[in-house]
Parts: structure tokens; C-alpha cells; sequence
């Protein structure tokens, strides 16, 4: 259907629209227009990709500008399902349109996804498919192989060149296959022909590494102009991958390997000193000059980037002492060495960057600055030595991503050094963890280099955290209810068994056998009522292990057994899906079954049960993040003294919205039903954290019940959804026709100009609005000390 | 000689067995290695104490006839020994060659500086033209005595300074840690007061008032809150200008630090050394900036000019009466003639960009500014 937004024409290409689906593409508008950066949370299973892809398609076709869109999702799946979506929306388009018009859109992923080299794509490591594509094709290959030597040369990559360079595939959009199909057809490079064809394309789909991830970021994104058009789908984990990025590991036995790179390296030094001096002399003499390799020829054969650092510092010569290769192979040497005796720490440590620093050069000698170029002067070295196989060169470049970073930020970051792995570890593993604390520092450049970055989710609930964390201003912010013809979600507090008994997953009692019964019981009577497959979470997997053993030894596993087939996530990713296929096929032929997963594991992302895959999810216990973590402890304090959010507050808002995630799972689109159980009496004060969509849907005498009324509540509903319900009874409430849309923006408008006539008349007639808010906010939450005692006791 | 590198190149690997008398840690498991930055081989504890006891005694390791001395035993700090034996090196050069960039002309002298420096001790790391580096070495430790004195001073200094800076940050952060913990506890103390009294008051009030005091109760705790929060708000910016002043305090010691770096020279060994500046004794104060009041550079004033319009006044002794002097006229009306060519427009601006100092107006408008003032009294 086309309809009008202000002067904007918006094809969507649904005969139907849902009433939030219009108001969030309202406020998509709004944002473009006014220039800034929103965050808007969107109810699962609404259609959020579509609406938000036939507002910007169509803003961007309208508008003389045709700002360039990137939309960045988490998984190889999503990019997919969303390239298809556009694919949809833009035959749709020529369809209504009558013509064709001009557009590009491309998905980017790894090169292991999108390789056609009969041997380099049989290679199970991304990482290795990386190094073994670059060295079929680098630009100094090339130059061998034209100089008659006997090389390889990737065949699909050659082809490329043969083309125009700016038309390496045809206009339209292709899904990650049909590039695949089309690379195969035309023998040229699907990866190289996506990454080349970037800057010509309208909208590109990738994974928020090509943006967030420095190393990365440098060099995929940075071409992309200031108008451009950013979307964070699914963002509501942004902070952690933000920190994930910046984080490095560094174990002894990377340190082995560091230190095996370096040797190697200081062979092929002596090596090209003997037969080829004048590389490395010209080397130098650039260093010397500060000049910058000018991004040669290609910058795609690049091997390393370097992680954020300020302008300033990349316009400056390398440091004289690391200027001469031999120089910074030993003084690479020296530094690892330096890691190494840091290794033999017999308790835990932790440590900000400047300390650490003062420390490296007490004993080794080595300054702030010549680390700060340490990745730069790498990269450099191993462009000028020729290398071929990169990959062995990943532990040393690591260590030197690491000291480039560890000089370059005072704060923000801490360094902890823990001597074993586990609490429960005897034999000393030891591990140093460069911990980024800060969210902000990986997705600031995003946020200045664009005018528009839009945060979108199905849990962002509290909205203000975000904006809180990662250090931005919003233009907007909106969460959006759900309009539903029918209650077809059913959310519940359990905070008692049936015995009367309190449940809870805190410290105390989390192993009481009461406690355990009850949970059990829920799981047990949920089973017994509900149709097909329901999903439990867990907060981690060590109390899911003692449960379900605990379960075992009651016999309620074999209770439930009688109802349900039983399985289990596990951290093995295969085993896990294995589970889940199994799962499925209980699930499809009737036997139905109960997945007991974790709410922090790969289930609760990015896996979802529509319809009869979950008719039920329980969450058992409130996800808390561990809080005896080192690190969790030391981000806390960075978010209190830095961005004044307290403890409990950061807490709390971490386990609500991975709940909210788990929660979420059950119900994919408005004809789809299922019950949503969290099962913890400090639930009962936390609902006010959950997405408006799923609070607004709670009532009131639904939030604090025991497991036999939940369950007769459960039944009743369940009665109710299996009755027949037509898409029709939907019409003009939860899906609007053409008609409906007109009839709602003529209202809006009449209900405008009273607002406004009414404005007029009374002045002023703002006040005693926020003051209902207040009061529910205020209710002091003291359940979470339980969990948080230990936090105090640094 | 030190010990060619690949004799020592997997050293590193046979941990386990002691070179001399060949025990292993296996039989013993506390056993200690030690070495000697004589000649860097590596031997046990109990070793080091059989043969070196009685005195100094030649090396044990067959090709090497060092004379080793038991005090100069040490652990080893890290794994590989050659970084360890060039560390050994670094800290000796690093002691004599200790220039800081701020003695330095340009950035490029400085890195110029770095990279001879590294080629000394890579030289004595691997032997090559040692007797020639070590005398030019000691040459310069002697004839730059007091600089190498100076800069060690200073570099203590820093670190000492550093140092107390970080014990002050961690006693902050604890304190801070301390504060928010205190915080906490008031709050849920209260809470739980609060609750108390409300319930205590519905026991003993009627059952009609029962909504009244909940009601009362929250508006209480509201009350109370919003006290806190502003309570807090006036704590936390107290705390935030402390934090500021420690740190503006914390930049000037490091000024000043830097600042003592005075006396140094070009030097046989190092090149592209600042020179040395005397100051220059100071002018006395000039309040116009370097111009002179009085210079006409465009005009010279004469006595007399012809002009009929000004001839009776020449005359007439009524207008001279009070002391009026034709000469002020000329030279007041000259003035503002030329007043605006003093004014290079262009130049005044990019000098205004390039010093960003609006202090010294150039001549003609000071001039003009001079020159405006009693013509308006008069
Ligand atoms: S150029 Fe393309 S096809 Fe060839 S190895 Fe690299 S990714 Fe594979
Ligand atoms: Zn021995
Ligand atoms: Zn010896």
C-alpha cells in the first residue's frame, strides 16, 4: 500500500500495516529530518525491519540528498533475512512504480562466508580463510607473478579486474546467496565484489564489527560520508560488543607464539637484508621522512589496523627508536618478555594503564610513545618484509594491538591479571585481561562521524540507559506499545509456590529444596497444561546443572518426562543445536518438549520459537550477571564514578533486559500466542524495568501470584487462544487497512488542531503530568543487595 | 666475549636440569637458578654456593673462563637471556645517554637521537665495535656530567611525583567507594523506617484512615528522596571540584618539573642539541608597546601654514587671549588627516590570527586613539 508521510510517499508492501509499525515509521521520519541520533524500541514480531527499511528506501528515493543507508545486524541470519526483506520491498516498489529504479544493495560478511576458492573455502577458521585469501591475493603477489615467479594467484579475484570497477555486479539488490550464485556464474569474487562495490551502493547490510571493531572499522567503513544513515538493529547488546572490541586476552601461550612470531619475523629481516637491503632502506627512509603509506594500491591486502587512535598521532613520524626493523624486533622482544614475567603472578591483579606503564619502563625500559606506534610500525614491516602467511603472525599482532592500545587511553580501560583460570582451579593458567570499561570510546567515532545513528531493539527498556552509556544525545527516544485484537500474550509473576513458600534464584536460598521443588512443580504443572514446546531459562549454567540434578533426585524430571521429551543447551555450540533440532521435531509431531537453556547463552539471542516451538517460556531466577567478577566490578565502579549509574540501577537493567530478551522469544508476530512466566518474587518489583509492550500487558493482579493460580490463570488463557481467531477480527485494531490509516490521520489531525486550539486558550497547561511517574520509579529496590554484599567486599 | 647468540638461543627451554652438576627440578623441587651478569650462565643455587663460596672462582661452564664473584648472583627477571643481558646493557646506557626531547631543536633531532642511541646498545649487545662505543660512551658520561646528573634528578623527581599522584588517586577512588556505600545504607535504613512508621500508625489508627496514612507514607518517602537526591547532587559536585583542583595542582608540579631542564651544549656524540640561551636581560616597561608617541611618519609639522581662513585669528589677540596656540590646530588637524593610513587592514589581521595578542594595536590606531581624545576636549 502507498500512503503519505508529511510530504513523503511510502510504499510498503503489505496490503496491511500495523498501527505501531505507522507510528514508528513517523518517528523514524522526524529523526531523518531533525538530524540527530534516536533510540526506539519496537515489540518483537511487528515487523520492525520492514518498516524500517520502506521509510529510508523511500526517504532516500525522495529526497534529493539519497542518503546512503547502513543498517548493521548481529548474526550472518539477520543480515540475510533483512536483505530479503529488501529484496521484497523493492520489487514491490517497481511493481507500484512501473519502472526500475536506480538502486544497489549489497550485504557484506566474512570472506569465509562468501569464498569461492575450491580449497581456501574447505577451511573451518575465519581467521585462516583471512590470511590464505590475502596471500592469493596481495598487491605484491600480483607483482611477482607479473615479474614471471611462480605464484598462485586467486582466479576469482583476478577476474575482477577485467571489470569496470564500479559495476562489478549489476544494479538491484542480492542476498549473501544470490551473490554467492552470481560470483559462481560469472567466476568473480563475491567478497571482493561486495567490499569494492560498497561506496556505489545505496544501502549496505553488515555485521556491527565492520563499525564498532577499529581494526575492522578503518578499513571497511571508512569511505562512508557524513549524511549517511546508520541503524544499529537489535542493539539492545551494543554496550557489550562495544567492549568486546576493544578487549584483549593475552594468555602464556599466545605470548609463546608472540614470541615465535617475532623470531620469525627477525629471520625474514636477515634474510631480506642479505638479498634485498633496499626494501627495508627505503622503508626506513619513508619512517624517517613521518611520511604515511599513502594507502597503497590496495588497501584490502592490508594485515593489521590500528585501533582508534587520535588524529594527531597519525600525522607524526614513528619514534627514532623503533624506526630501524632489527630496533623493533628487539624491542617487540623486550616487551613480550616483559608480558611473560608479569605471567607469574600468584594473585590476582589489577592495574590502570598509566601504573602499568610506569612499571614496563622501570623494568624494560620502554616509553609510552614508541608503543603507541607499535600496531602501526607492525603493519608496516610486515607490508615491507612481503609476508605470506599471516595468520602465524596473530599472536604477535595481538600483543601489539594490545600495547598500542594500553598507551594510547589513560582511562577507561584496567588491566587484571588473574593467576588461574576458575575459582576452583589449581593448576595456574594465567590469564591477563585488557579490559575496555567504557562502552562510549569504540562507538564514539561512529556517533560523530554520522548525523544520523539510529538504535533500534525489541528490549531497550530503560531507554535512558543507553544514551547514559554510550555517551550520545538523542534527538529521540520511544518505545512502542503493542496494539493486539486479542490478549495473545499472557506475562505473569510467580513469586510463590504452591506451599506458600517464597521462590527465589538469590544466594541464600537459590539451593534450598523447597525452592528447588517449587520451581520444579512450575515447570512440572506448565508441562502438563501447555500444548507443544515451552522454553526454561536459567540464569547461568552452573545453577541449570545443580537444578536439574536436584530435579533428577526428586523425581520430577521423570514427571515431567511423562509430558514432555527434556533437553538441554550446553556451551558446546553443536551439542546445542543438535537439542534444538531434536526439540523441533518434538515439537512438530506432538510429543512436545521442554528446552532448558541459559538467559545469557546462544538460545536466548538469537534463536526464536513461534508458535507451537514455545506456547510458554518460564524464566527461573532473574539473570544477575556474576557479580564476583573482576571485571563486572570494575565496569561498575567506571559506570558509577563516570556516567552516575549506580550499582543496582546497571544490575538490574542487565538482568531485566536479557529476561525481556528471553521473553521475547515466545512471540514472533500478532497471530502468534504464549505465556510468559518469570518466576521470582523480586520480579514483582522489577516489572516496571520490562519493555513497555510486555509491563503494559501485565495486570495487576497477575504480578504476584502462587504456582496454582498461575496456572489456572495459564489454563484459562490457553482455553481462550485456541479458539478460532480470524485474520479478519484483527481489522482496524491491530492491522490497518489504507482506509484505517486515512481514518487515523484524519483523527490525529483533527485531535492536533484541538491540541493546539486548547494550547492556546489555557497558555500554559503543563504541570501535573509527571507527577504519577515519580512515584512508581521511587519504589526503593532492596532485594538486590543479596546479590550485591559481595560486591562490597573488595 | 659474551657468549655467541645461538649457544644461548634454548637455554630458555632446559629448565629443569642445572648445567653444572645436572640435578633436576624433578629431584628437587625448590631448586633456584642464578646467574651472573659476567657471562649470563646459568647454574643452581647450591651450585653457586659450592663453588664461589670460598671466593672468586673461574666459571663452571666448560668454554667460558669468566671469574665470577658470588655477590654479583642474581635471579633471573626474564625468561629469555638475551633480553635479560641487554636489558643489563640498556640500563647502563640509558643512565649516560639520558637527553630529553625538550633539549632537543626539532622532533626529527630527537628520533635521530633514539635511533643512535638504539645503535649503541645493539653494538654492545652483539659485540660489534664494542672498545670504540664504550670510549665514546665514557667520553661523554665525563664531559656532560652535570647535564646526566641533572636529567637523572629530574627523572626521579618525576617518578616520585607520579608516584604520589597515583597513591592520592587510589585514596580518592576508595573514598569515593566508601561514600556511595554509606549512601546506600542511609537510604535503606530510611526505607525501612519509613515502612515501620506507617505500619505502626495503621495499627494504631482506625480502620477509615488507612488509605490517608499509606498515602502519607509515600508522600513522606517522596519527600525524603527528592531531599536526597539533592543532598547527593551537592556532594557529588563537591567532590568533582576536588577532584579538579588535585588535578590542577597534579599539572603544575609537572610544569615546574620541566621547566629546571636548562644547561646543555652540542656534544661530540649527540647532535642537534638546543642551544643554550641566555636570557635576555628584561626592557624596562613600555607602555605604548614599542612606539613612539611623538614620530610622524608621514607628514613633518611646520610652523606655519598659509590660509586666509585662518589669517584673522592670527591676528586677533581675543583668540590668543586664553593661550589657544595655531600650532595645536595644525598639529591636531594633521593628525587626523593621516590618522587611518596608519592602518595596514590585512597586515593587522593575519598578525591578529598568526600572535593572537590584541594588546599591541599597531602605530596609526594608537595614534588615532591618541590623537581623538584631546581634540574632543579641546
Ligand atoms: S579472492 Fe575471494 S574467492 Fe579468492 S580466496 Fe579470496 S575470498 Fe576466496
Ligand atoms: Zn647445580
Ligand atoms: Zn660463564
Amino acid at each position: 500500500m502507498k500512503f503519505f508521510i508529511d510530504d513523503l510517499p511510502v510504499l510498503f508492501p503489505y496490503p496491511r500495516i500495523y498501527p505501531e509499525q505507522y507510528a514508528y515509521m513517523c518517528d523514524l521520519k522526524k529523526t531523518l529530518d531533525a538530524g540527530g541520533h534516536c533510540v526506539l524500541e519496537m515489540p518483537s514480531g511487528t515487523g520492525k525491519t520492514v518498516s524500517l527499511l520502506s521509510l529510508i528506501v523511500a526517504y532516500q528515493m525522495h529526497y534529493p540528498e539519497h542518503r546512503k543507508l547502513i543498517y548493521c545486524s548481529r548474526t550472518m541470519s539477520e543480515i540475510e533475512k533483512a536483505l530479503a526483506e529488501l529484496k521484497a520491498l523493492m520489487k514491490f516498489r517497481t511493481q507500484q512504480l512501473g519502472y526500475t529504479e536506480d538502486f544497489r544493495a549489497l550485504g557484506l560478511t566474512s570472506r569465509k562466508n562468501l569464498c569461492l576458492h575450491p580449497s581456501v573455502k574447505r577451511e573451518k577458521s575465519g581467521t585462516i580463510v583471512d590470511a590464505r585469501c590475502r596471500s592469493l591475493t596481495a598487491g605484491f603477489v600480483k607483482e611477482k607473478k607479473e615479474r614471471g615467479e611462480d605464484v598462485e594467484l586467486c582466479v576469482y579475484h583476478e577476474n575482477l579486474d577485467l571489470l569496470e570497477p564500479h559495476n562489478l555486479v549489476p544494479p538491484g539488490v542480492f542476498t549473501l546467496d544470490g551473490l554467492l550464485k552470481y560470483g559462481e556464474d560469472h567466476k568473480q569474487c563475491p567478497y571482493f565484489s561486495a567490499r569494492r562495490m560498497m561506496p556505489f551502493c545505496n544501502v549496505i547490510i553488515y555485521s556491527y564489527h565492520y563499525l564498532l571493531d577499529p581494526k575492522i572499522a578503518e578499513r571497511v567503513s571508512r569511505e562512508f560520508s557524513k549524511d549517511c544513515i546508520v541503524v544499529f538493529d537489535e542493539a539492545h547488546n551494543i554496550d557489550n560488543v562495544c567492549i568486546e572490541s576493544l578487549s584483549i586476552d593475552i594468555t602464556e601461550n599466545s605470548l609463546r607464539k608472540a614470541t615465535r612470531g617475532a623470531n620469525n619475523l627477525e629471520r625474514k629481516i636477515n634474510e631480506m637484508k642479505s638479498s634485498d637491503a633496499e626494501k627495508l632502506q627505503s622503508e626506513y627512509s619513508k619512517l624517517v621522512e613521518g611520511l604515511r603509506e599513502a594507502e597503497q594500491a590496495r588497501e584490502e591486502d592490508q594485515f593489521i589496523s590500528n585501533p582508534v587512535l587520535p588524529d594527531d598521532l597519525l600525522k607524526e613520524a614513528v619514534p627514532g627508536n623503533i624506526r630501524r626493523a632489527e630496533h623493533f624486533i628487539s624491542f617487540l622482544k623486550r616487551f613480550i618478555e616483559y608480558l611473560k614475567t608479569r605471567m607469574k603472578v600468584t594473585h590476582t591483579i589489577s592495574e590502570t594503564p598509566p601504573s602499568f606503564l610506569t612499571h614496563v619502563k622501570d623494568l624494560t625500559y620502554i616509553e609510552r610513545k614508541p608503543l603507541r606506534f607499535c600496531a602501526e610500525r607492525l603493519t608496516s614491516l610486515v607490508r615491507t618484509l612481503e609476508l605470506i602467511n599471516i595468520e602465524d603472525y596473530q599472536p604477535l599482532q595481538e600483543v601489539a594491538t594490545f600495547a598500542t592500545l594500553v598507551s594510547t587511553y589513560d582511562k577507561g580501560f584496567l588491566l587484571i591479571l588473574e593467576p588461574f583460570e576458575s575459582e576452583a582451579a589449581t593448576v595456574p593458567n594465567p590469564v591477563l585481561h585488557f579490559t575496555c570499561l567504557d562502552a562510549a570510546i569504540a562507538i564514539k567515532p561512529v556517533f560523530e562521524r554520522f548525523s544520523s545513528v539510529i538504535i533500534t531493539s525489541g528490549t531497550l527498556s530503560p531507554l535512558e540507559m543507553y544514551p547514559k552509556m554510550l555517551g550520545f544525545t538523542t534527538v529521540m527516544q520511544e518505545s512502542y506499545s503493542m496494539t493486539l485484537a486479542r490478549r495473545s500474550f499472557l506475562p505473569m509473576v510467580v513469586t510463590r509456590g504452591s506451599d506458600q513458600a517464597q521462590i527465589s534464584s538469590s544466594f541464600q536460598i537459590r539451593n534450598d529444596p523447597g525452592v528447588v521443588r517449587n520451581y520444579g512443580n512450575i515447570v512440572l504443572e506448565f508441562s502438563r497444561i501447555t500444548p507443544d514446546g515451552i522454553v526454561v531459562f536459567f540464569p547461568s549454567y552452573l545453577y541449570m546443572e545443580s537444578i536439574i540434578s536436584m530435579w533428577q533426585g526428586m523425581g520430577i524430571l521423570d514427571s515431567i518426562w511423562n509430558y514432555k521429551l527434556i533437553l538441554v543447551e550446553t556451551p558446546d555450540a553443536q551439542e546445542s543445536s543438535l537439542a534444538l533440532e531434536t526439540y523441533r521435531t518434538a515439537c512438530c509431531n506432538g510429543r512436545g518438549a521442554i528446552l532448558m537453556c541459559v538467559a545469557r547463552g546462544k538460545v536466548s539471542e538469537g534463536i526464536d520459537f513461534d508458535h507451537h516451538y514455545g506456547r510458554a517460556v518460564i524464566c527461573i531466577g532473574v539473570p544477575f550477571q556474576y557479580t564476583e567478577s573482576r571485571i563486572l566490578k570494575a565496569r561498575l565502579e567506571f559506570l558509577r564514578e563516570n556516567y552516575r549509574i549506580r550499582e543496582n540501577d546497571f544490575l538490574s537493567f542487565d538482568a531485566m533486559r536479557h529476561a525481556a530478551q528471553c521473553l521475547g522469544r515466545v512471540l514472533r508476530g500478532k497471530d502468534d500466542y504464549g505465556v510468559m512466566v518469570l518466576a521470582d518474587k523480586r520480579f514483582q518489583k522489577k516489572r516496571t524495568q520490562l519493555p513497555k509492550w510486555i509491563s503494559q500487558a501485565m495486570l495487576e493482579s497477575e504480578t504476584n501470584l502462587s504456582t496454582d493460580m498461575a496456572v489456572a490463570t495459564a489454563k484459562n488463557f490457553l482455553r481462550g487462544m485456541a479458539q478460532p481467531f480470524k485474520a479478519k477480527d484483527q481489522d482496524g485494531i491491530s492491522t490497518w487497512s489504507l482506509a484505517d490509516l486515512e481514518r487515523h490521520r484524519e483523527k490525529q489531525m483533527l485531535e492536533e488542531e484541538r491540541a493546539r486550539r486548547q494550547a492556546l486558550a489555557n497558555g500554559h497547561g503543563a504541570n501535573g503530568v509527571a507527577n504519577g511517574a515519580a512515584a512508581a520509579a521511587d519504589e526503593f529496590d532492596d532485594d538486590i543487595d543479596d546479590d550485591l554484599m559481595m560486591l562490597d567486599a573488595q | 666475549m659474551p657468549p655467541s647468540r645461538e649457544s644461548m638461543q634454548n637455554r630458555g627451554d632446559e629448565d629443569e636440569v642445572c648445567p653444572v652438576c645436572k640435578s633436576s627440578r624433578y629431584l628437587n623441587p625448590d631448586m633456584q637458578f642464578l646467574i651472573n651478569p659476567e657471562c649470563y650462565h646459568k647454574m643452581c643455587e647450591s651450585c653457586v654456593d659450592r663453588i664461589f663460596s670460598s671466593g672468586p672462582a673461574n666459571c663452571p661452564v666448560a668454554t667460558c673462563h669468566k671469574t665470577l664473584r658470588k655477590n654479583r648472583f642474581r635471579k633471573q627477571t626474564f625468561e629469555d637471556i638475551n633480553v635479560e643481558r641487554e636489558v643489563d646493557i640498556r640500563r647502563r646506557v640509558m643512565q649516560i645517554l639520558n637527553r630529553r626531547e625538550e633539549e632537543f631543536d626539532s622532533k626529527r633531532a630527537w628520533d635521530d637521537f633514539l635511533e643512535q642511541r638504539e645503535e649503541i646498545i645493539a653494538n654492545l649487545v652483539h659485540g660489534t665495535d664494542v672498545a670504540k662505543t664504550e670510549a665514546d660512551l665514557q667520553k661523554y658520561a665525563q664531559e656532560n656530567m652535570r647535564s646526566i646528573r641533572a636529567n637523572q634528578a629530574l627523572e626521579a623527581q618525576e617518578a616520585s611525583s607520579f608516584q604520589a599522584r597515583q597513591t592520592q588517586e587510589q585514596e580518592l577512588a576508595r573514598l569515593r567507594r566508601e561514600a556511595v556505600r554509606q549512601e546506600y545504607e542511609n537510604e535503606r535504613r530510611e526505607l525501612l523506617a519509613g515502612r515501620e512508621d506507617v505500619l505502626s500508625r495503621l495499627a494504631a489508627g482506625r480502620p477509615g484512615d488507612a488509605a490517608t496514612i499509606a498515602r502519607e507514607g509515600q508522600k513522606v518517602l517522596l519527600k525524603k528522596s527528592s531531599a536526597r537526591r539533592s543532598e547527593e547532587d551537592r556532594i557529588r559536585q563537591k567532590q568533582a571540584a576536588l577532584r579538579n583542583s588535585d588535578a590542577r595542582k597534579a599539572g603544575q608540579s609537572g610544569t615546574t618539573a620541566a621547566d629546571k631542564a636548562g644547561d646543555a651544549g652540542d656534544t661530540g656524540l649527540i647532535k642537534g642539541l638546543k642551544r643554550i640561551k641566555t636570557p635576555e636581560p628584561e626592557k624596562p616597561y613600555d607602555p605604548f608597546g614599542g612606539m613612539v608617541p611623538d614620530k610622524r611618519d608621514y607628514y613633518t609639522l611646520q610652523d606655519f601654514y598659509p590660509s586666509s581662513y585662518l589669517d584673522p585669528i592670527r591676528q586677533d589677540t581675543r583668540m590668543q587671549a586664553g593661550g589657544y596656540d595655531l600650532r595645536e590646530y595644525y598639529s591636531r588637524t594633521l593628525l587626523e588627516a593621516f590618522a587611518g593610513l596608519g592602518c595596514f587592514i590585512d597586515e593587522e589581521v593575519s598578525e591578529r590570527e598568526a600572535a593572537n595578542t590584541d594588546t599591541a594595536a599597531t602605530e596609526g590606531a594608537a595614534i588615532a586613539a591618541a590623537s581623538t581624545s584631546p581634540a574632543g576636549s579641546a
